[in-house]
């Protein structure tokens, strides 16, 4: 509900706002030419709902307001009924107008909470993911700083001689450089991990950002020896999604692939990783494993909260993987095959230009 | 015989190994590195007195692995240990298995000099007293069959007459082959052809 919202565009926040605004206007008419009796005027209520769901609480307070003061002035040009009648409907439209406004408002604010409340277990459960792969992500940063300190050590050494080995020393300095950049953007893909705000839906390259996923877990697989097989498609088209969460899902599949091929004493282990365009609007992403697979009826479970194999899981990760690829616009699903299990998602592409405007900032 | 010390680094990271071969050049340190185990198998041989720096962690065969079988194949070369994630169990089998040391990367490049130095100090001594085993054990085939009875029954703490007996010689003969294989083996005392009799024939054999 709420990631419609967020993903709403412009256009169509503006179609809204013209409605609303004929809506009222039509109220404001009938309330005007009926005789007091009728309370027209707490049709303005369904004008506060709708306003609720697309624009920010200072928009609808100040909605609810103006509503109001139509109903004060519908009730002054209205001159047919019985004046007593009038004044009781325009309290009674009034309270209503105003209790409509304090509810719904409510409501959003709870949603919000809510949302936010998701949001953040989203980045924990990320954050967690980073977590598991933390000896990796250790030893790819240690890696290029074992280097430098080795080369600094050099360098040193060199300029010590007499006379000092000026070229050698450069050679040394330069190896450094190089290597603090390499750990530097070991740095960054985590940061843009593990950072909490939220991503806006945008147009990426899908398989771009597979290879990212696949590049932190390189070291774990290894280091389980699992053999990772890329099978993506060329010439993918752009796909809209939030990159960060895909990317976190993407993660998840592979982690959990790689887990649970490392359970069976195989002469081959390995995970394959495909992408593949699917019909004209749609990718297909896949990871299919040689591990000993899940049993027949446990397909749907797979992706219910809390359900876990794993002897120290959360049971967290797919029940995320499959609210996110959801509010994406995808569908996620697993298959058995012989040996193993396969993971797949499917998310629309960008398609036409005009959808990759702005989204709506907030409300 | 005495070649210049060479170090040994298996790698799979590219500018580990680069930085590495620099430290030791720094040093004036030959040195030579692989990227994997089976390219260091395959190392052209050098006599000098070696060290080897080997990651724990490698695609293919991990150091780990490779230095426990070159210690059942009998070919121990001083070997320190780098990885990049500290493992304190997996510090203790190395060093269980006979490493000089295990050092975590990012570590200290002081101390890898060091623990090289030590290695290849140790390499030295292991190829001197390779050196004067083989010898020994030349010496040893020197000796013809009836001085070799006498060696081992000598080591056993028998008396001369006791060993004359027991080979059924005279106690004179005996008395010849002993002094004989004494100089043979380039020995004096008793004590030392005990300690060469042992070092011949160890307990297990």
């Amino acid at each position: 509900m709420k990631s419609e919202q967020t993903s709403r565009q412009r256009p169509q926040t503006v179609l809204v706002a013209l409605g609303l605004t004929i809506a009222m206007a039509l109220v404001f008419v009938l309330d005007t030419v009926t005789d007091y009796a009728v309370a027209a005027a707490l049709f303005y209520t369904t004008v506060i709902l709708v306003a609720t769901r697309n624009f920010s609480v200072r928009t609808v307070v100040a909605l609810a307001c103006l509503c109001a003061a139509l109903t004060v002035l519908s009730f002054a040009l209205t001159h047919s009924g019985f004046y007593e009648v009038g004044l009781v409907n325009t309290g009674f439209s009034i309270v209503a107008i105003g209790v409509t406004t304090y509810l719904a408002l409510r409501l959003v604010t709870a949603e919000a909470a809510a949302g936010e409340a998701r949001e953040r277990l989203m980045r924990m459960a990320r954050i967690t993911t980073m977590g598991e792969l933390s000896a990796s992500i250790a030893h790819e940063v240690n890696q290029p700083l074992a280097a430098m300190v080795a080369s600094a050590g050099a360098g040193k050494r060199w300029l010590a001689q007499e006379p000092p080995n000026v070229e050698k020393a450069v050679g040394a300095f330069d190896r450094i450089v190089s290597d603090a950049s390499r750990a530097g953007e070991v740095i960054a893909r985590i940061r843009r991990m593990t950072k909490g705000e939220v991503a806006p839906s945008e147009p990426f390259d899908f398989n771009a950002a597979v290879s990212e996923a696949v590049r932190f877990v390189q070291t774990e697989a290894e280091r389980r020896e699992v053999q990772l097989n890329l099978e993506l498609a060329d010439d993918l088209p752009d796909v809209l999604a939030d990159k960060v969460k895909i990317e976190q899902v993407a993660l998840n599949l592979l982690l959990n692939a790689i887990e649970a091929t490392a359970l069976v004493e195989a002469p081959a282990r390995t995970v394959t990783i495909r992408s593949v365009r699917e019909g004209a609007h749609e990718i297909m992403f896949s990871v299919s494993d040689t591990g000993p697979g899940f049993k027949p009826g446990e397909a749907n479970a797979l992706f219910d909260a809390f359900w876990t194999t794993k002897p120290d899981g959360m049971g967290l990760g797919l029940a995320i993987s499959k609210s996110i690829i959801e509010a994406n616009g995808g569908r996620i699903w697993a298959s058995n095959r012989h040996p193993g299990a396969v993971f797949s998602f499917t998310l629309p592409l960008a398609a036409r230009p005009h959808h990759l405007e702005p989204t709506e900032d907030g409300r | 015989m005495d070649a210049e010390p060479i170090v040994y680094v298996v790698d799979d990271d590219s500018s580990v190994r680069l930085a590495l071969e620099d430290l030791f050049a720094s040093v004036s340190l030959r040195v030579r590195s692989f990227a994997s185990v089976q390219d260091f198998v395959a190392r052209p041989a050098d006599s000098g007195p070696a060290c080897l720096v080997l990651d724990v962690r490698m695609p293919g065969q991990s150091g780990m692995d490779f230095h426990q079988q070159m210690g059942e194949l009998g070919q121990h070369l001083p070997t320190v240990f780098i990885t990049g994630h500290g493992d304190v169990a997996m510090g203790v089998q190395a060093m269980k298995n006979g490493a000089i040391d295990f050092l975590t990367k990012p570590f200290r490049d002081q101390d890898l000099l060091d623990a090289v130095q030590r290695g290849i100090e140790l390499d030295r001594d292991q190829q001197k007293s390779r050196a004067t085993e083989i010898a020994m054990q030349a010496r040893w085939q020197q000796l013809t069959p009836g001085e070799r009875e006498v060696a081992v029954l000598v080591v056993q703490g028998l008396l001369n007459k006791q060993i004359a007996a027991a080979l059924s010689v005279s106690e004179i003969t005996v008395k010849v082959r002993r002094r004989s294989l004494m100089d043979k083996l380039g020995i004096k005392a008793l004590a030392d052809l005990v300690r060469l009799h042992d070092r011949m024939h160890p307990p297990s054999a």
